[in-house]
């Protein structure tokens, strides 16, 4: 059974207070949406340990099957990296409270993309351009992110809706589909123990069949807020828990509203308090409700009442044929954030690490952008291609990440949820101000969507480096239309080595020689055919490439899509750099 | 007066804000901003500016049949 799901337990009062970020599922209701199931397969080591066998050891474990660590399954397989994937239930989402996360920003989609199952989610997933927040029957002000588009080069939206099991069905397909796949999905494993040393963990796994042990060198812990590692490891975390309370709604209307996300930070309709609705999949939309902060869980969770919030929504009596409840749940908000997210043999990955309010849809970003970070690092030390000490950077690149997501959200439940005095003053001054002058509007937080984040100081990264780089558009040789991320699945899992312009006299060699010695892959990159002159080169005919890694004369780019480092000349500036990308500077 | 978007980093500022009237009783929240307020209006000194602010500061406070903008 999904530990997130209570069993006739009687509704308590306090629950809500108890309720763990994203995870109250205590009083969930409504019809639920399908999910499909997995089979489980009796690991072999059941067998093996009967027989007297020596006790297995895996070079890298995952546990949980979640955004985070399927992705982390996606990426593996995609460099050719064995591994295994425990998951505790058998299937995606967790049943009878399967929506969560509904909206992957670009960066997200971008790694879709190289992970193959972007057409997926972009063909089953929601796009939408206009946002309007309200206060009281006020617009506050609106914008239409098509205008914005012309400064974005990337081949993805700025980001999609959709509902967050049809992204993890997607991406466990994706595992089945591949042939020879490196991945061994085992559904209904569930860790009961853990104990490591300076070189491996020992799990304790329960199944339907029976319990096995085995043996792990790399323990990927992806099993979400609740993860049992955090005391297993005795991590430190940071935490603050505020009083934000919240009940979601997800309905499917017969006649739906426009295709707009709406905010109101003050709705008239819900006493005053903050209500969000959004467009998901099939047609179904979230609606958030703000709740009192003694709001009782249970109460606020019954279909009647959420009908009645309804009502008053839509300002007339909504008859019970029009829409469908489709899913509620309440929810407490809260961050926390592990200070090491590496405990000996243990990384942790996804809300393991760390845990945000949703606003601005940086939990489940983040979550995947952790284990697409720690996938390609995981691959070069296993193949030997950099040193362990490249898995430190796991710690100094996404744990930044993580502070910062937590400082950002923090910030909109501050305005969205603000102390009575001078803190809500200045949010209604804030609101009044808005409705005429554009500046004001910077300061109506509603949430500040998840964008890629900075690596200012990590020891793989150099100081002109530590930004994302967009999937931007390219051409091959022969004309046909690529992008970024195309070439980097070409590089499956090495460093890009990128060199712009023309290669004068021996530098061709010399870059190729780099190449060999380092691993890495290198690609010329010109605006017209008649300047190539290395044997791979791609088109940037608008220069957006180049503009994109600052018009330098190179640039490595990693699997991750992040930037390395950048340079103005070929030389032993270069060199040093491969070296910090792969974690092997001196 | 500058109507479009100044500031540097407003999420920052709005939260230093916040974090300056924390722990105040309301009085001492008022007179802190009465200061900022002087503060301020010296750092833009122009008399042309300072009316224009004060007259959108008070605008913005009226019902929207009233506002003139």
């Amino acid at each position: 059974m999904p530990r997130n799901v209570a069993t006739n337990s009687r509704p308590d009062k306090k629950a809500y207070q108890q309720t763990k970020a994203a995870s109250g599922y205590a009083f969930s209701s409504g019809s639920g949406y399908p999910l499909p199931h997995y089979p489980f397969v009796e690991p072999p080591e059941l067998a093996h340990a009967l027989a007297g066998g020596e006790r297995k050891r895996h070079n890298i474990v995952i546990v949980g099957g979640g955004l985070a660590g399927l992705t982390l399954a996606c990426a593996l397989n995609q460099y050719g990296v064995r591994a295994l994937l425990l998951d505790e239930d058998n299937t995606v989402g967790v049943k009878g409270a399967s929506s969560r996360g509904i909206c992957y920003a670009q960066k997200t989609l971008e790694i879709f993309k190289r992970l193959g199952i972007y057409d997926r989610i972009a063909a089953k997933g929601v796009q939408w351009s206009v946002g309007r927040t309200f206060a009281g029957n006020d617009e506050v002000y609106s914008f239409d992110l098509r205008q914005q588009s012309t400064h974005n080069l990337s081949a993805q939206p700025p980001f999609i809706n959709i509902q967050q099991f049809y992204v993890e069905g997607f991406l466990v397909e994706q595992l089945y589909a591949t042939k020879n796949s490196s991945i061994d999905l085992r559904w209904s494993n569930r860790i009961t123990a853990f104990e490591q040393n300076a070189n491996f963990a020992t799990l304790r796994i329960a199944t339907p069949a029976g319990d096995y042990k085995i043996e792990a060198t790399h323990v990927i812990d992806c099993s979400g807020a609740r993860s049992p590692f955090r005391a297993w490891v005795a991590a430190s975390v940071t935490a603050k828990k505020g009083d934000d309370r919240w009940c979601i709604a997800d309905v499917r209307f017969k006649n739906p509203p426009p295709v707009e996300r709406h905010t109101w930070i003050e709705a008239p309709f819900n006493e005053g308090r903050a209500v969000w609705q959004h467009l998901m999949a099939d047609g179904v939309w979230r609606i958030d409700y703000q709740m009192r902060p003694d709001a009782d869980p249970e109460e606020v969770s019954r279909e009647d009442v959420v009908r009645e919030r309804i009502n008053r929504q839509l300002g007339r009596h909504v008859a019970h044929d029009e829409y469908e409840i489709v899913w509620v749940g309440p929810y407490a908000y809260r961050s926390e954030c592990l200070d090491q997210l590496r405990h000996g043999r243990v990384f942790f990955v996804g809300d393991a690490a760390h845990v945000v309010s949703p606003f601005g849809a940086r939990g489940g970003n983040s979550g995947i952008q952790d284990a697409d970070n720690l996938a390609w690092k995981l691959a070069a030390v296993v193949h030997n291609r950099a040193p362990p000490k490249l898995l430190d950077s796991y710690q100094e690149e996404r744990h930044e990440a993580a502070t910062h997501n937590v400082l950002v959200t923090n910030r909109t439940t501050r305005f969205l949820r603000p102390a009575d005095g001078a803190e809500r003053i200045f949010r209604s001054a804030a609101i009044s101000l808005a409705k005429h002058h554009a500046f004001a509007r910077q300061l109506v937080n509603t949430g500040r969507m998840s964008s890629p984040n900075l690596y200012s100081r990590s020891s793989a990264c150099h100081s002109s480096g530590g930004r994302a780089l967009q999937n931007v558009a390219l051409s091959w040789a022969d004309g046909s239309p690529g992008d970024v991320a195309n070439l980097l699945v070409w590089a499956q899992g090495h460093l890009l080595l990128l060199v712009f312009g023309p290669l004068r006299g021996n530098e061709a060699r010399r870059v190729r020689k780099l190449a060999q010695l380092t691993g890495l892959r290198s690609v010329q990159v010109v605006r017209q055919t008649f300047a190539a002159n290395a044997k791979e080169y791609v088109l940037d005919t608008q220069g957006h490439l180049a503009e994109c890694t600052g018009n330098a004369r190179w640039a490595i780019v990693r699997p991750d899509s992040y930037i390395a480092a950048t340079g103005a000349q070929l030389n032993i500036s270069l060199t040093r750099a491969i070296d910090t990308a792969r974690g092997a500077a001196a | 007066m500058k109507s479009a978007l100044n500031f540097e980093d407003a999420d920052q500022f709005y939260e230093s804000l916040l974090d300056a009237h924390q722990g105040l009783s309301r009085d001492q929240s008022e007179a802190l901003n009465a200061r900022l307020v002087l503060i301020l209006a010296n750092a833009l000194g122009g008399t042309e500016q300072l009316a224009a602010c004060l007259a959108a500061a008070v605008q913005a406070d009226k019902p929207p049949h009233l506002q003139q903008i």
